[in-house]
């Protein structure tokens, strides 16, 4: 039984892992290379390839490949300054693995060329089966020590595939590999949500012939209606400290935004009026929420107070804002069409200032990564939806092709800490 | 079995002692939901939804761009299904709502349960009993033509009425 187990795994990679696209990299990339200490060995070959992968792959790094070092010094003694200085190499990563029987231990330290001088240590403990893992986190804190942001390689992507019918809810490391599918129905699956301890998720399912809210514990599968509803319940959102989730109900004749308290399932009515009001998202406060109305005539974000339920609309350019989401306490990210093309926008609430982010045709569903610099957001080639994300310091943006039919729905873990 | 255990990992932070900086890593498990192999789908509070195969529409109603106002051009048709369902009280109406791709699919969602509320306050107005009408939001989720054009979204933005049992 164990090994069919295995071999049903195996199989699932069968749609393939996602694969990232750089299609425009940073202006000035910081040149590096990653060497391993002392003497090579096959985890230590690994891990710098999964390293210097993670890091190429945010578009903000060089990383040197092996025939184009001048000399490959075994430490830090051996660094011979003037052929990195030639390279224009700003740093060395040198990786030290003690890959034992029950534990990987990976030290790695960053070796600045100008200063000809070691920089900073670090070291990732991990049971021997978590290379992979292990080594998002070095690139974590590699990425961290040159751009005093958080790294997000070893985050976890939640995403809808559909193929042939199938819709599958799936998740995965940042890089695509380890897909594993939370959920595979023969309906529809949108607006997939963390909480922000990230053990549950959240989505609205068509399995029932409407639109449910489930909840679903990662590890044990188990899966909770919120509430039960003739009508139409969808667009869930995890408040930050976790007691509590937003959605939307039609269930008072009318689509309204409501907060239900986990425990005790009493729910709050947050919106009262003939207009759609959707797409809920809290401030990282946890105090207010923004949403989409139509309640102007077209639909606009606006923002009100869980406690006080006061009301401001923060939206006034343009005939359509929609599903936005706080960057932090004074911008957000949301859909905003720009003649009759659908972009991400960013819109700072203090200055007005509304920046336009992409510029494909269909773009929806943004989400901000949990260092809050990259967003993803699901875009149309064709017919075939697929991702595409944009880092907001470095403007590196980047797309995830879908190998196998649609690809919609991003969303971000937050850091699995 | 068609759960299948999978273990991912997450980590944790743990501070040692020494200057370097060390981080953990632990292992965690996720399980795969399987719905695809039943075919009676059962929510969770025990009602067993029977998807009921309704076949063809009687009738299609068009709609415009981010709208759920009803065309002069429907009203015929509506007319001659608030008649048929004056005549027979044993009918029942499902009036499924869509949108098309442009836009976010939540607001979509709405949009399109507001259109099928649209039809059947219509129908009502007419002196039809709300009894006899069901009415779902699809949203963008089933689109009859999936392409990305003009044309395509025009047939998507549509509610699609039923006679059900």
């Amino acid at each position: 039984m164990k090994k069919f187990l295995v071999l049903l795994f195996l199989s699932f990679n069968f749609y393939g892992d996602l694969v990232l696209e750089i299609t425009e990299s940073a202006s000035k990339p910081i040149k590096i290379a990653i060497l391993e200490k002392n003497v090579n060995s096959i985890s230590g070959q690994e891990i710098i390839r999964i390293v210097s992968n993670d890091l190429s792959r945010t578009g903000e790094f060089e990383v040197l490949s092996n025939d184009e070092l001048l000399s490959v010094p075994t430490n830090e003694n051996e660094v011979i300054q003037r052929d990195w200085l030639l390279l224009n190499v700003d740093s060395i990563v040198f990786i030290d693995v003690q890959d034992k029987d029950n534990s990987l231990d990976i030290s790695y330290s960053i070796f600045d060329i100008s200063y000809n001088d070691t920089e900073d240590k670090r070291r990732v403990l991990g049971l021997p089966d978590s290379l992979r893992q292990s080594s998002h986190y070095v690139s974590d804190g590699i990425y961290k020590f040159f751009y005093g942001i958080e790294g997000i390689s070893s985050t976890k992507l939640m995403y809808v595939t559909k193929n042939s019918n199938i819709h599958r809810l799936i998740v995965s490391d940042s890089d695509g590999f380890n897909e594993q599918v939370l959920l595979k129905s023969n309906s529809s699956i949108i607006s997939p949500a963390w909480s922000s301890d990230s053990q549950q998720i959240s989505y609205v399912s068509f399995e029932n012939n409407r639109a449910q809210v489930f909840t679903q514990n990662l590890a044990t599968g188990k899966r909770e209606l919120i509430i039960s509803s003739k009508s139409s319940v969808s667009s869930p959102a995890w408040s930050p400290n976790n007691k509590e989730l937003a959605f939307t109900s039609t269930k008072d004749g009318n689509s309204e935004i409501y907060v239900i308290n986990l425990a005790n399932k009493k729910i709050t009515r947050l919106t009262e009026n003939l207009a759609i009001d959707t797409e809920p998202a809290w401030s990282p406060d946890g105090k207010k929420i923004i949403f989409t109305s139509d309640r102007s005539g077209s639909p606009q974000i606006y923002e009100i107070n869980v406690r006080t339920k006061l009301k401001r609309r923060l939206t006034t350019v343009g005939s359509y804002n929609a599903r936005a989401s706080y960057l932090n306490k004074n911008e957000i990210i949301m859909v905003h069409r720009s003649l009759s093309d659908f972009n991400i926008a960013r819109l700072n609430l203090d200055t007005r200032e509304l920046q336009v982010l992409t510029s494909t045709k269909n773009d929806e569903s943004p989400c901000i990564a949990p260092n809050g610099n990259v967003i993803i957001y699901s875009t149309k080639d064709g017919n075939l939806s697929y991702l595409a994300g944009i880092n907001l310091s470095s403007k590196v943006s980047f797309r995830l092709p879908a190998l196998y039919g649609e690809l919609k729905e991003p969303s971000w873990s937050p850091f699995i800490r | 079995m068609k759960n299948t255990l999978i273990s991912i990992l997450s980590i944790f932070f743990i501070f040692a002692c020494s200057s370097t900086p060390v981080e953990k890593v632990d292992v965690q498990e996720t399980k795969t939901v399987d719905l695809t192999a039943s075919k009676e789908q059962t929510s969770d509070d025990g009602v067993v939804m029977n998807s009921v195969d309704v076949g063809e529409a009687y009738v299609t109603i068009l709609f415009d761009y981010d709208d759920e106002t009803l065309r002069e051009d429907s009203l015929e048709e509506l007319f001659s299904i608030s008649r048929l369902m004056k005549s027979n009280s044993k009918y029942t109406l499902l009036i499924e709502g869509h949108a098309d791709e442009r836009g976010t699919r939540e607001y979509n969602l709405a949009l399109s349960e507001r259109r099928a509320k649209a039809v059947e306050d219509f129908l009502t107005a007419t002196g039809v009993s709300s009894f006899n009408i069901e009415v779902v939001g699809y949203g963008e989720e089933m689109p009859v033509d999936a392409k990305s054009n003009e044309s395509a979204w025009s047939k998507n933005r549509r509610a699609e009425l039923f006679f059900i049992k």
